[in-house]
């Protein structure tokens, strides 16, 4: 243990490192004004001009200043060796002593601490100035494709039959005669069978003008009964214009079973019809002639956008011209080797071009196949 | 087909408004398309369906009306044969002054001519005038004015000779000479071919049947004897001259649906009577009626439970009657139990079964009566069998940017030899039989498609032209080559991919990059992989359509070829004007769709971790990364377990004809952790391994 010391002998030393501190505390001493008063950033800038930003300069400000406080008040520091030496003061002076020490800690601790704090919230503040984004920018991601709305279309109308029991079927494109018109009760010298209407291959071979042709290959496949819709690509040598295409898209729906009447083909239609346009779709009935079918029947739906009062769309009647259905005629049943005696059915058509056009209010429809991107990239 | 409403009250006495036939009509299956008031009739444009031609006429729309009303209507027809229209004055038989002889019968199975003698040619009376030109016909002269009349009422389209123009007074029916000629009443020059059924005289045709009179035998000021015609001619044969010849006239468009062979003598009777009246002149007794061969009358038995059956509907059996009585139905008795016999009126040709009777019973009871209830059902629906598959495929592409594109299946001839088609679509690719189209409606675009790029490349262009330069679409459609049995054409779906332009989306907070081969061949990969299918190979090769060095054959996992990917070729690119690259692929979906799909089989998560080695091999450029992995694989180093790229680089620093490649190769245990040394010892033997086999260097 070394001989205790008295007060007197730690004053000096109290006295130098005050002194030290306030030599150099000089560059520092605007610091522990609040960081956005002007003093404080004029001071910054005039004392460390060597850094390019106002956030390089704090931080090598700070920097500089943690040195000194370690120099200072750190553990290693003349003012912790003194800490040390209170304790072998003697007893009665050891209070003064120890009282004078931390005075001396906090005169000096207190703005250093300070400065640093402001110094810090400058830095920080300076720094999320320098990373701010504009998050208004659009933001980062793959490119989108589309589906084509025939597309969608045709895929919604098959999940309505399938959810209503239909089976969803297609077939060849080309077909023989007999798939496109004999089986279907068109007779031979029938208008649609006219090279006027119908493409033919140089081979003889029509290209379907009507899915129908795929029902009498499924009712010859799969015989009686028989639920099924057709969707598919039609041909009909119509040039193209605003409201024809040589070429669209229908659905032929088909059901044959014992018992089958009309009552369940209207059913079937206004239940679809209210699943795509919604629940509030009354559907109607018009007599009609089909060669394939007996009776027949057009339908209509309430308009969609007026609900019936009449506009643009419906053309002011309040009724949408829909597609054409019908009691199988026996005759085709009988061609896909169905007895008519014992199985009824119905059939119904309709296009999907059309409904297409309906839906999203087309004004021209040769843009369903021009592939436009513009076009395509309205929809889905 | 316009109707007169004024007209249609005098036969009917209705006292519906026109709004209100507007709906009725409509409901029976004559749509009215359209009601045109005029100052003192309203004209109603009844859409009338193909099989009933006896509705083109204002007793046909007359005959609807009355059993809509339960009213009675004063049939014109009926009246002339309880003979109310007696022709005021008469005089000699018709074959006094004329002859008729059909030579064709096929084409013309009854021709009726009747002469009348000293009319005065001349405007017609005002009434008359005036209900043809609300029906949209200008008035001629009144002896043609009411032929067309008649036409309007009855349905039966008429003809007035000049007498005195015939050469012989003699009516021939026959087919024409090919090459002969006729000038029409349009003043129409027409050569005529050997199929066209004309009315002649000893000389020469006069008359283009029931389509248009020649101007040789109009009738004129000067005219004083008429020759009515009244015929019924094939339907098929009027429909092919008039369309032939691009006419259609009145008289054309009842022909071709079928007119009423057994209104011939009565439109005649009620247009010679008339002419009496309006033109004067004295008719002959009778007319000369050839028709040897009368149509047999037709009877359709009819069960009256089977309204019920096929419509739903429960309709008493006097109401059935009374609805098929007022349509012309004419029932015997009873013949067999619940059977019906009825006789069928002859200008209803549409009606031979019992099904038709149900038809007219329904829809005069009303469609609207029907009930509407779905049918019982014990059967689920099914998708087809791909269904999902595709929906899956097309999502994906979606989802890389692709948008859907639909193309016409008819492209143009001079595509024919410039691709390289799928191979499910013929079985030699040096020897194939494309399909034509004998009748094609846009110019050029003759072949039915055999491969879907050359649609694609056009909607690129179409897009380029409008200043979209960043274009990928996707299509799946049918193509079509001929078979080898010269059946059907053999069909096949495929999958055709085109991008060009920007890979990135413009506009957004990102750097840009252009479409490459790599983005393509990624897309086509997701595309496969959201069906489970694949994965697809790919060997570099070339291909017809495609830059050499930047194309590949497309393949199943078991070898077989479905297709190609790739650059589009110089000369093509060059065809379309394209200053873009533009990358192509194209697959038999078909084949595709019937390979055999990826398991989905959980694999235990790994319980030790890996150690992974990078190397980088300077290698000559045409060592194939595939080449590389796969030499990898096969050394069959001991806890190896997968080899991934890098990257690769060509340029600064690196000899010509060469490029190095950086390769992760993991090594994995799943019994241990793996020790470094024993990793470094393998990797080093691999590493010699490699640059022994593929010449390489270390990098």
């Amino acid at each position: 243990m070394t001989a205790e010391l008295n007060f007197e002998d730690l004053k000096p030393r109290v006295n130098a490192i005050q002194e030290v501190f306030q030599q150099k505390w000089e560059r520092f001493r605007y610091f522990v004004l609040d960081h956005s008063d002007p003093k404080f950033i004029e001071h910054l800038k005039a004392e460390w001009r060597s850094g390019d930003s106002l956030l390089d300069m704090a931080v090598e400000a700070k920097d500089e200043l943690e040195r000194l406080r370690i120099e200072l008040i750190g553990k290693k520091s003349e003012l912790a060796a003194l800490k040390k030496d209170v304790g072998r003061i003697r007893k009665e002076q050891r209070g003064i002593a120890g009282q004078a020490v931390n005075n001396l800690d906090i005169f000096i601790g207190n703005p250093l601490r300070d400065a640093e704090d402001q110094l810090q919230r400058l830095i920080n503040k300076l720094r999320t100035e320098s990373e701010r984004i504009d998050v208004t920018l659009p933001g980062r991601r793959p490119r989108r494709g589309h589906l084509h709305p025939i597309t969608m279309l045709r895929e919604r109308i098959e999940d309505i039959f399938v959810g209503l029991g239909y089976a969803i079927e297609d077939g060849r494109e080309i077909e023989t005669d007999f798939y496109n018109f004999d089986a279907l009760n068109i007779p031979e010298n029938h208008p649609a069978r006219a090279s006027q209407d119908t493409f033919y291959t140089t081979d003889g071979f029509a290209l379907r003008s009507q899915t129908s042709t795929v029902q009498i290959h499924a009712m010859q496949r799969r015989g009686a009964p028989v639920r099924m819709i057709a969707p598919g690509r039609v041909f009909r040598r119509d040039t193209p214009d605003p409201t024809h295409n040589p070429m669209f898209f229908q659905v032929e729906g088909l059901c044959v079973d014992r018992g089958i009447s009309m009552a369940h083909l209207k059913g079937t239609v206004a239940e679809f019809l209210r699943r795509m346009f919604g629940p509030e779709t009354v559907t109607r009935f018009r007599p009609s002639y089909f060669p394939f079918t007996e009776p027949s029947a057009e339908f209509d739906f309430s308009c969609f956008k007026c609900g019936g009062v009449g506009c643009r769309i419906c053309k002011n009647s309040g009724w949408i011209e829909l597609g054409g259905s019908g009691m199988v005629h026996p005759n085709v049943l009988r061609a896909a080797g169905v007895d008519p005696d014992v199985y009824s059915g119905f059939a119904f058509g309709l296009g999907i071009d059309r409904m297409c056009n309906l839906m999203y209010g087309l004004d021209d429809i040769r843009l369903l196949f021009e592939n436009d991107v513009r076009f395509l990239e309205q929809f889905d | 087909m316009l109707i007169s409403y004024n007209w249609l009250r005098e036969l009917t006495g209705t006292t519906s408004t026109p709004r209100e036939f507007r709906e009725r009509l409509t409901m029976v299956g004559l749509a009215i398309d359209a009601v045109d008031e005029l100052e003192d009739d309203s004209i109603l444009d009844v859409e009338v369906p193909s099989n009933r031609p006896d509705c083109l006429s204002h007793i046909g729309i007359a005959r609807e009306v009355s059993v809509i009303e339960k009213s009675k209507f004063s049939d014109p027809q009926a009246e002339i044969s309880n003979l109310k229209y007696k022709v005021p004055r008469t005089e000699g038989k018709a074959s006094d002054f004329t002859s008729v002889e059909i030579k064709d019968l096929d084409l013309c199975p009854r021709y009726a001519a009747r002469i009348v003698r000293g009319v005065k040619i001349g405007p017609s009376p005002a009434w008359l005038a005036q209900r043809l030109g609300a029906l949209g016909q200008r008035p001629i002269n009144n002896v043609a004015d009411i032929t067309n009349y008649v036409l309007h009422e009855l349905g039966q389209p008429l003809h007035a000779f000049d007498l005195a123009k015939l050469t012989e007074q003699r009516i021939i029916v026959r087919r024409a000479k090919a090459g002969e000629q006729l000038k029409t009443l349009d003043g129409v020059e027409r050569t005529l071919d050997a199929q066209m059924l004309v009315i002649a005289d000893a000389k020469l045709p006069v008359a283009l049947a029931g389509i248009m009179g020649g101007e040789a035998s109009e009738i004129s000021e000067a005219t004083t004897d008429v020759l009515i015609e009244s015929a019924y001619f094939n339907p098929d044969s009027v429909r092919r001259t008039a369309r032939q010849l691009g006419m259609d006239t009145e008289a054309s468009r009842r022909f071709e649906r079928g007119a009423d062979c057994e209104n011939v003598l009565k439109a005649q009777t009620r247009c010679v009577e008339l002419i009496c009246e309006i033109a004067g002149g004295v008719a002959t007794e009778d007319a000369i009626d050839v028709y040897p061969a009368p149509l047999p009358a037709r009877t359709v038995d009819f069960r009256p439970a089977k309204v019920e059956s096929i419509t739903s509907l429960r309709v008493d059996l006097s109401e059935m009657m009374r609805i098929l009585t007022a349509l012309g139905f004419t029932s015997g008795e009873s013949a067999k139990g619940n059977t019906l016999t009825f006789a069928v009126p002859s200008w209803r040709a549409d009606v031979s079964i019992e099904e038709d009777l149900v038809e007219e019973i329904a829809r005069h009871v009303g469609y609207e009566k029907i009930a509407s209830e779905l049918p019982p059902s014990n059967v689920s629906g099914e998708y087809q069998p791909t269904e999902m598959k595709q929906r899956s495929l097309r999502r994906a592409l979606k989802d890389a940017g692709f948008d859907e594109a639909i193309n016409f299946s008819f492209i143009d001839t001079a595509h024919d030899e410039q691709f390289e088609l799928i191979p499910g679509l013929v079985a030699e690719a040096n020897n194939v039989g494309f399909v034509a189209l004998k009748n094609p409606i846009i110019d050029e675009a003759t072949r039915m498609r055999p491969t879907l790029l050359p649609g694609l490349l056009e909607s690129v262009r179409h897009n380029l032209n409008h200043g979209i330069r960043d274009v990928r679409l996707f299509e799946i459609g049918r193509v079509f080559a001929k078979s080898d049995t010269g059946e059907l054409p053999n069909e096949r779906d495929a999958l055709a991919l085109i991008a060009t332009g920007g890979a990135t989306e413009e506009g957004r907070a990102q750097a840009t990059r252009e479409f490459d081969f790599y983005e393509l061949k990624g897309a086509l990969e997701a595309g496969v992989e959201a069906m489970k299918l694949g994965p697809l190979g790919f060997a570099g090769d070339s291909i017809k359509h495609l830059r050499e060095g930047q194309s590949a054959p497309i393949y199943l996992p078991d070898g077989t070829k479905l297709g190609s990917i790739g650059r589009l070729s110089e000369a093509i690119a060059a065809s379309y004007k394209f200053r873009q690259p533009i990358y192509v692929a194209e697959l038999d979906l078909t084949a595709l769709l019937e390979s055999r799909e990826c398991a989905t089989q959980y694999k235990p998560l790994p319980r030790y971790p890996s150690v992974v080695r990078d190397v980088t091999l300077l290698v000559s450029r045409d060592v194939a990364f595939q080449q590389l992995r796969n030499a990898v694989d096969s050394e069959h180093i001991a806890d190896y377990s997968g080899t991934k790229l890098v990257g690769t680089y060509e340029g600064q620093s690196i000899p010509e004809g060469k490029r190095s490649v950086t390769l992760r190769i993991e090594y994995r245990s799943d019994e241990r952790t793996l020790r470094d040394e024993e990793v470094e010892e393998r990797h080093r033997a691999l590493i010699d391994s490699l640059v022994k086999k593929f010449h390489a260097e270390l990098h």
